[in-house]
């Protein structure tokens, strides 16, 4: 007895690769020339994932020592580059994996949003997602001219109006408006092209949009929601949702809760896919896969600070005022991220921050050991769960894990039959769908 | 320098993320998934094995329903709406290439300058340095009521605000120097924090903190075109652009606004000759003239078609509606537009009391007609170069299809390549360095 069959995504961002591994190769030089992006996303293509993901953000992080100098020094929140601007190379070097990209709902224009994603919808035959965000920086706001994010629950209340409006640009054209008939001379058919006079609490756009209709209609929407507010709003519309409760009660716990949601929306709650993050650390045997996770975690002993800068960064606290060997004092406060502060604090549970910097990892659960172990602890998990996959998240980012994973676990996880050997479809939210 | 005796000019194409020919003679078999790319990657590639110095992507943002208060025409004949994502298009274009720029045209009235910034600076890095903006203010309403306002600011005023916008831009780009990624094994660092600095813009209309979050653009600021008629324009465009497409009508005229820009940009503090001024033709090319005369006599036969072609198209662009117009009589005096006001004044000008039916008739959208073998056309270009005085000149070619590419590229090009007056290899890396080559 095994689980169904499940999907496969990677998260990840347009980012330098490591550099200070030993199995760097010369990417981090060059990593801008995309590259490195056209051959990682052809072997996830060849290992049949369902799609990429890019994460981004839009600001040079400063918060830790109140300097730029660490998380640069590091490489940490930047330098990073324009994931909608890679993605049309990437579609053009493969045929079925999807491409998502991250877009603010805070800081695009929602008329521009709609015709750049469903131009990237036609240059990649269908293949495109929007991994919607409301951004979370402050810092990121002042690049755009603001000098404070909305509130969080507005922020979502904003998203809600973007995202119905965005459809509607993309409804704005019906699917057959092409008619090419070269005798009448009528390249598109106008009755089939409408304004849309959307006029809501926060935009307003005429219409319509100046494009055909995406291919996928309405291009994969993706989405990361731990509030309650980001559930509810995924709910409504999230092809895809990407994960990160901690522990397998949990995550049952989520998904049933996202299936609940979307139930109540009146939709399919097999059409909402719940994706966890993982980082699996794999080896030829089991104990090489414990002694590096062992030395992972001991250089992370050693150096704790880039996890700190991540959060520094995040909560918008300087994490570099603390005592490493305490654990986070009580009286610290911040200005937009209360729950994260205090699901934080929770998590570290009076650990000192050194050691919660060891203990934290970006992912649902702990994978560790050979191929086919972590192969069998996500057949158990997927079993307990229900579904509907797992976002790998590239730790360490370079050729040799992305390798590891698509010619070590992809194959381990195809003999057990709980991955795919093929695309069904041309369309990502048809691969989604597919099981 | 050596500008003084090369005989060399500048050759680029005008064309938008539209459709090629759809419905001509030498359209080719049917695509309707156009918006892939495909055809757009062979149609640069043809380019940069002509040696053109860029692909300029046009953009619009809006279906235009200006002629006779319906998006019907305007729809029917294409051209106009659909239209796809030119910044997008450049990235994967360029990344079949090698060589060639391609420029993108962006708006500075409706694109964010901390997104602009990082885009132009992603793609600029992705081509390794071969990425320019097309900086427009954007002349219609109907665009900006997609975005949200109800109209635009005045004319004047949009050129006031892309002035700081462009500057915001320029300093986003260089809140990076050269050199800030150091990845230095023994002190752990990547890039260099002090390289990277805030820029803490205020400025009347906008505002950033800064600094951007990627490395300075290889060729630190990415080309930066435009297309100036009006005073405000060319003001603009003096202080601002590596390179200018330019309408005027005639050699004449066409010294004129070279001589004008050339003179402007002394006065804003810049050497004229890093300024390319690019003349738009729409070469009519044939085995022998007389043929390439009679193409042109049966572009024209079907006068009814045109004239409505090219009153829909300024509909569009100048949100006047021309189907309120009498044909047979002048542009009514009181026609008046909050965008392309050099086109409409040059049209004005070029029709010269005639009525718009007869003016249309006559009207391309080329500063000079450019008709016969490609020896014929060599000759004009030669010798409009020679009283001009430079800088080159922008293809466009109306309905782009393969056979009128390859007529330009490998009929016109090797003629021009075989008198010395184009290049026949790339010398530089980047685009500026083919703008700035001679």
């Amino acid at each position: 007895m095994s689980a169904d069959m499940f999907h496969l995504g990677w998260f990840g961002s347009f980012i330098p690769t490591t550099w200070t591994t030993g199995w760097d190769g010369t990417d981090a030089a060059r990593w801008m020339d995309g590259k490195f992006y056209v051959d990682k996303v052809r072997t996830l293509e060849r290992a049949c994932f369902d799609f990429i993901l890019f994460e981004d953000s839009s600001m040079v992080s400063d918060v830790y020592g109140g300097s730029s100098e660490a998380t640069l020094k590091r490489g940490g929140w930047a330098p990073k580059g324009d994931p909608v601007a890679l993605a049309p190379i990437l579609a053009r070097a493969t045929e079925r994996i999807g491409i998502s990209v991250t877009m603010s709902t805070s800081f695009y224009p929602p008329w521009m949003l709609a015709r750049s994603v469903a131009t990237l919808d036609h240059m990649s035959r269908g293949r495109i997602g929007w991994n919607i965000v409301t951004s979370s920086e402050d810092l990121a706001a002042k690049n755009f001219g603001m000098d404070a994010l909305p509130p969080h629950d507005e922020r979502y209340a904003r998203a809600d109006e973007f995202v119905d409006l965005v459809t509607q640009l993309w409804d704005s054209w019906d699917a057959d408006a092409l008619v090419m008939d070269r005798e009448r001379g009528v390249y598109v058919d106008h009755t089939k092209v409408r304004p849309i006079d959307f006029v809501g609490k926060y935009y307003k756009s005429r219409g319509p949009l100046n494009t055909l209709r995406p291919p996928q209609g309405r291009p994969v929407l993706t989405q990361a929601g731990g509030s309650p507010a980001g559930r509810q709003f995924a709910s409504r519309y999230a092809d895809m949702v990407m994960a990160l409760p901690k522990g397998v009660p949990a995550m049952k716990e989520y998904r049933d809760d996202i299936r609940m949601r979307v139930a109540a929306e009146g939709r399919d709650p097999d059409r909402t896919k719940v994706m966890f993050v993982v980082s699996p650390i794999l080896g030829e045997t089991h104990q090489h896969a414990l002694d590096r996770k062992a030395a992972k975690d001991e250089a992370v002993r050693q150096h704790p600070e880039g996890q700190l800068i991540g959060w520094s960064g995040s909560m918008e606290i300087d994490f570099s005022r603390f005592d490493l060997d305490k654990p986070l004092p009580d009286d610290v406060q911040t200005n937009g991220h209360q729950s994260t502060l205090a699901n934080f604090r929770k998590w570290a549970n009076g650990r000192t921050l050194r050691e919660a910097c060891v203990a934290y990892r970006t992912e649902s659960m702990e994978l560790i050991g050979t191929p086919d172990e972590v192969a069998a602890q996500m057949d158990e998990a997927m079993q307990e769960v229900g579904g509907d996959g797992f976002l790998i998240w590239n730790q360490p980012h370079n050729r040799r894990y992305i390798g590891e994973i698509a010619d070590g676990l992809v194959p381990a996880l195809q003999k057990r039959g709980l991955m795919r050997t093929g695309y069904g479809h041309e369309h990502f939210r048809d691969n989604l769908l597919e099981f | 320098m050596t500008t003084a005796v090369d005989p060399r000019f500048h050759l680029a194409w005008f064309k938008s993320f539209t459709p090629h020919d759809w419905r001509g003679p030498w359209a080719g078999p049917e695509d309707r998934e156009w918006m892939n790319g495909d055809s757009h990657v062979d149609f640069l590639q043809a380019l940069e094995r002509a040696r053109f110095d860029f692909l300029m992507l046009e953009d619009s943002l809006m279906v235009s329903d200006t002629y006779a208060g319906t998006a019907e025409a305007s729809l029917a004949q294409g051209g106009y709406a659909p239209k796809g994502d030119p910044a997008l298009l450049a990235s994967m274009l360029l990344s079949e290439t090698t060589r060639i720029g391609v420029i993108a045209t962006m708006s500075s009235t409706f694109v964010p300058p901390w997104l602009l910034a990082r885009t132009s600076a992603t793609i600029d890095h992705l081509s390794g340095g071969r990425f320019g903006w097309n900086c427009v203010t954007s002349s219609e309403n109907r665009a900006a009521q997609n975005f949200g306002m109800d109209a635009l600011p005045p004319h004047d005023e949009r050129y006031e605000r892309a002035a700081e916008y462009v500057d915001l831009v320029k300093q986003l780009w260089d809140s990076w120097e050269d050199g800030a990624l150091v990845m230095d094994e023994e002190t752990n660092t990547y890039v260099d924090h002090t390289k990277v600095r805030p820029i803490h813009f205020e400025g009347r209309w906008h505002r950033s903190r800064g600094p951007l979050n990627l490395m300075r653009p290889p060729q630190g600021h990415p080309v930066i075109c435009q297309a100036g008629g009006s005073p405000a324009g060319k003001a603009f465009a003096a202080a601002n652009a590596d390179v200018l497409l330019a309408l005027p009508k005639g050699l004449a005229d066409m010294k004129r606004y070279r001589d004008d820009i050339r003179e402007l940009a002394v006065e804003a503090g810049r050497d004229p000759d890093d300024i390319k001024v690019m003349f738009i033709v729409s070469p009519i090319l044939a085995d022998t003239d007389e043929e390439a005369r009679e193409l042109q006599a049966l572009m024209n036969a079907n006068a009814e078609a045109k004239i409505k072609a090219q009153m829909v198209n300024w509909s569009a662009t100048m949100e006047i509606d021309f189907s309120r117009f009498d044909l047979d009589e002048p542009l009514p005096d009181d026609a008046s537009t909050n965008g392309h006001q050099s086109t409409l004044s040059t049209f004005r000008k070029f029709a010269a009391g005639r009525t718009l039916r007869e003016a249309f008739t006559a009207y391309r959208t080329e500063s000079i007609e450019v008709v016969g073998s490609p020896a014929t056309a060599a000759d004009v270009l030669q010798e409009a170069m020679e009283f001009v005085g430079g800088d080159g000149f922008l293809i466009m070619g109306g309905t782009t299809n393969r056979r009128y590419v390859h007529e330009i590229t490998d009929g016109l090009v090797p003629e021009l390549q075989r008198r010395g007056l184009v290049r026949t290899e790339y010398a530089g890396a980047h685009l500026r360095d083919h703008l700035r080559e001679f």
